[in-house]
């Protein structure tokens, strides 16, 4: 049986972050939602969080910034990259630098899917 | 019957037939025979002739020669054959070649027997022969084979150079010998430089007869020279100002691609930004259509609401907007490569493998890696978008939309998908057993935007072309009608030291 997690969507696009969150919702996971970089800094420090899925290009701060802000105070944190552009140089240093992955948007559900359910294994 | 004929006048008339002046005198030197040719050649009639010498005939001066010759005949018996010159009565002159001889009748008496032969012809040619061989641009010689050369026309002596000398004319003779190891016995024609005695060197076609069986005891060889130092000389400055112009050609064709190739970067650079923008802002709602439509499946599933057709043509839509999106940024993505060596064959296996799940049941693929685990530099990403759009491409000539066969036998649709090192390159090739590209589509198909799909960029193949000349490489296409198409990317097994450079630069 899986656990139920907490997951943080961060997504500029009110819609996208919107839909993930009903979705993992409907998953029986708690979601919280973020709308910028900064935003997902501060969810991040007020709330334990098993995973989190970004958006990378946010205004405030983009996604790898503020994944590399939240691993500075918390190595473990476990993130996966969404994005419209395929795998730049951004998502390169994120990778390298301990990201779990890259989603191309629009995002293969069922993958998506896949990765929350290793998380709650 | 006689052997021989004795009739008097049938040897008369027989002498009288012969093209040959002939005359005889007896010991007096006075005419006792002459033949109508020798008739025609003094001018008068036999009946004048007969009985009258030299004296009465020939102007003093002659005559006295032509006695005094006559008598040392008679008398010794001496054999003389001479060329002369005759002026007869009406003042023509005539050469002959004269034939003295003596003979006696059957009393033992000696007689003078003289023959002529009218040599008029005979000088004529002559002198059209020099004129002609004075007057061609072309020096001439007569090659004697014991005797060297016996005669050379004034150009031929000029190109001896000196003096034109048997010396200079040996010389030279000697040189064109050495030139050619057959020259002048067997005919030839070869090219080669002389340079007479105080001349510049000039290049000349050297033609020989051969040696050529004149009716003479020895044979002879006619040789011509003709100078060509000027034709060689236009040639060169021919040939070097083609290869001028053609070099002229080159730079200003080479400018006009570095023109275009500027503005296309330009516009490449724009497009580039644009479609990176339009990519953006596109797959940002594409996701939330899908993320909802997935959610409404959800919600709906069980419901018995029948909307999966609906809901299976909006998850269809979003997959034809997200393959156009990633076209588009193909395509226009020209910022450097980031190339890593590694092993194609295992890479290759990866793509392969999972594009083989999104491809239609029916579609066999054959993977065949033949690089040997040899290392490649290449850019990943890019490559990967690549082979993509070359297995998709071929999937979509053997199959339509509707699964339907396009294939042209009763075969199953099938890929061969191969690598092989071949001079230095390493390729990746995908050959598919469709029905071919016909010919106005092959001339074309490199352009961006040509498509021949009801849906389609039309970038998909010029992206392909464009990642292979990225590496250094390029894309071959090769196709049969009814007998499917092959596509091949080949790779520099090294890329260039340039690429390397702009990396340690970058690194």
């Amino acid at each position: 049986m899986s656990k139920q997690l907490n997951i943080l969507v961060v997504d500029d696009d009110a819609a996208n972050a919107e839909s993930l969150a009903e979705l993992f919702e409907l998953e029986n996971h708690r979601v919280i939602v973020a709308y910028d970089g900064q935003q997902a800094i501060e969810a991040f420090s007020m709330n334990k969080v098993d995973v989190g899925f970004f958006d990378v290009m946010m205004p405030n701060k983009n996604g790898v910034d503020s994944f590399m802000e939240i691993r500075a105070t918390n190595p473990d944190a476990r993130i996966y990259f969404m994005t419209g552009y395929s795998a730049d140089d951004l998502l390169d240093r994120a990778v390298k630098e301990g990201a779990l992955g890259v989603f191309s948007k629009p995002v293969d559900l069922s993958r998506l899917l896949q990765a929350v359910e290793k998380e709650a294994a | 019957m006689e052997k021989r004929i004795s009739d008097l006048d049938l040897l008369l008339k027989i002498l009288e037939e012969l093209p040959t002046s002939i005359y005889v005198k007896d010991s007096d030197l006075r005419f006792v025979f002459s033949n109508a040719q020798h008739n025609r050649l003094v001018g008068k009639t036999e009946d004048q002739i007969l009985g009258l010498s030299d004296a009465e005939l020939w102007p003093a001066e002659q005559a006295s020669e032509f006695l005094k010759n006559d008598g040392l005949i008679i008398e010794t018996g001496e054999l003389l054959v001479k060329e002369e010159v005759v002026t007869n009565e009406n003042g023509l002159q005539t050469p002959i070649m004269t034939r003295k001889a003596r003979i006696f009748d059957s009393a033992g008496r000696p007689y003078l027997i003289g023959t002529n032969i009218d040599l008029s012809n005979l000088r004529k040619r002559e002198n059209q022969y020099k004129a002609l061989t004075e007057t061609v641009p072309v020096g001439v010689a007569q090659i004697d084979e014991t005797d060297g050369i016996t005669f050379a026309n004034p150009l031929f002596n000029a190109y001896c150079g000196g003096d034109g000398t048997e010396m200079d004319q040996s010389r030279m003779l000697e040189k064109l010998k050495q030139a050619n190891s057959v020259f002048p016995g067997q005919a030839c024609k070869f090219e080669t430089v002389v340079q007479g005695l105080g001349n510049q060197p000039r290049t000349v076609i050297v033609i020989s007869s051969g040696w050529l069986d004149l009716g003479d005891l020895t044979r002879s060889a006619t040789v011509s020279l003709i100078d060509i130092s000027q034709m060689t000389e236009l040639q060169r400055i021919n040939e070097e100002v083609s290869r001028l112009n053609r070099e002229l050609a080159d730079n200003v064709s080479r400018l006009a691609e570095a023109k275009d190739e500027l503005v296309k970067r330009g516009r490449m650079e724009q497009l580039g930004q644009l479609t990176a923008t339009v990519a953006h802002e596109l797959r940002n709602p594409l996701g939330a259509v899908r993320t909802s439509a997935f959610l409404l499946e959800r919600k709906l599933k069980d419901k018995g609401l029948n909307v999966e057709t609906q809901l299976e043509r909006i998850n269809k839509g979003i997959l034809r907007c997200d393959n156009i999106i990633t076209q588009l940024l193909d395509f226009s993505r020209s910022k450097q490569l980031s190339c890593s060596s590694s092993d194609i064959d295992v890479w290759l296996t990866g793509i392969v493998e999972e594009e083989a799940k999104k491809l239609p049941q029916n579609v066999a693929i054959e993977l065949l890696l033949g690089l040997d685990g040899k290392m490649v530099p290449f850019d990943p990403a890019r490559l990967e978008r690549a082979v993509i759009n070359m297995i998709s491409n071929a999937v979509e000539a053997m199959v339509s939309g509707g699964d339907q066969l396009l294939t042209s036998g009763k075969e199953p649709p099938k890929l061969i998908i191969s690598t092989f090192e071949k001079n230095d390159c390493c390729s990746i090739r995908i050959v598919d057993n469709g029905p071919g590209i016909p010919a106005e589509v092959l001339g074309r198909i490199r352009e961006p935007l040509f498509t021949t799909k009801s849906f389609g960029t039309g970038l998909g193949i010029p992206a392909i072309e464009q990642i292979a000349v990225q590496h250094g490489g390029r894309l071959d296409i090769e196709t049969e009608i009814g007998g499917g198409s092959t596509f091949t990317i080949w790779l520099p097994m090294q890329q260039p030291n340039s690429d390397r450079l702009e990396k340690e630069q970058a690194a």
